[in-house]
């Protein structure tokens, strides 16, 4: 089968005619893992984010050491880290498959999947360390 | 010829629907709480930092852009919310027929309207 688009014209849709070709019409066989990512973290969102978003609205005109002291038991400390993985990862297959969708060259692709990969685990971590922090100083 | 190009199809190529019209509001709302996502880490570092930290982002999430953000951050959850169980029933294979994907589309939209008051009314009584 002859393929007449350029390969040095590189897009999202180009790694896939590759592919194809080299392995005979099959899949990538990568995707699947995703999909069920991005379907098990929204389940588990369903009911970390109601707690969470309960517990932001009684906080919402509360002081910092009611805030702390409320972060600082156990169950919160948890289910907080919890919300705070599961949602990154959420966003993180989300924002990957909207760049997928919409970004058709194949450098600005992997410069903005390396771009949120990097904010995700910056703002993943920071959010995980001041979380333990509250809880091992009470 | 040349081919459109997503996200340039509406409304040339394409007539807005619910069905469609709400798909591109659960993306939307999707990169809204992405985004959101770095104010939430930066509440919780305030909380752990305390002093001058807590605040600041306490008065700034109490200025009118904050309340702004705060709100459209919440109805960006309660309708992501709503609608991704939407997508998660038809990812078990319900609700694909057009009468209720019609329907089931609507009542997101009001749930959402629903959850929003009710948390807002919940914020401002307390």
């Amino acid at each position: 089968m002859e393929d007449s688009r350029s390969l040095s014209n590189s897009t999202a849709l180009r790694d896939e005619s590759v592919l194809r070709r080299v392995r005979h019409l099959g899949s990538a066989h990568d995707g699947l893992r995703e999909w069920r990512l991005q379907r098990w973290t929204a389940i588990a969102l369903i009911p970390l984010g109601l707690y969470f978003v309960v517990s932001m609205l009684r906080l919402a005109t509360s002081d910092q050491t009611t805030a702390a002291a409320w972060l600082a038991s156990p169950v919160a400390t948890l289910l907080v880290i919890l919300f705070v993985l599961a949602a990154l990862a959420h966003a993180l297959v989300g924002l990957r498959s909207v760049f997928a969708d919409y970004v058709h060259t194949r450098a600005r692709l992997v410069a903005a999947e390396l771009f949120v990969r990097g904010a995700t685990i910056i703002i993943g971590g920071m959010s995980v360390l001041a979380v333990l922090k509250v809880f091992l100083e009470k | 010829m040349e081919r459109p190009l997503s996200p340039f199809m509406f409304p040339t190529w394409y007539r807005f629907q619910i069905t469609s019209l709400l798909s591109i509001l659960h993306r939307f709302a999707g990169i809204v709480l992405a985004v959101g996502s770095i104010l939430l880490a930066w509440w919780l570092i305030a909380v752990a930092t305390g002093g001058d930290v807590f605040a600041t982002t306490h008065a700034f999430i109490a200025s009118p852009i904050g309340v702004l953000l705060l709100f459209g951050w919440s109805v960006a959850f309660f309708y992501h919310l709503c609608n991704g169980i939407r997508h998660l029933a038809w990812d078990a294979g319900y609700g694909f027929e057009i009468r209720n994907a019609y329907r089931s589309g609507y009542a997101v939209l009001a749930a959402t309207v629903v959850l929003t008051a009710l948390a807002w009314l919940y914020v401002l009584l307390a």
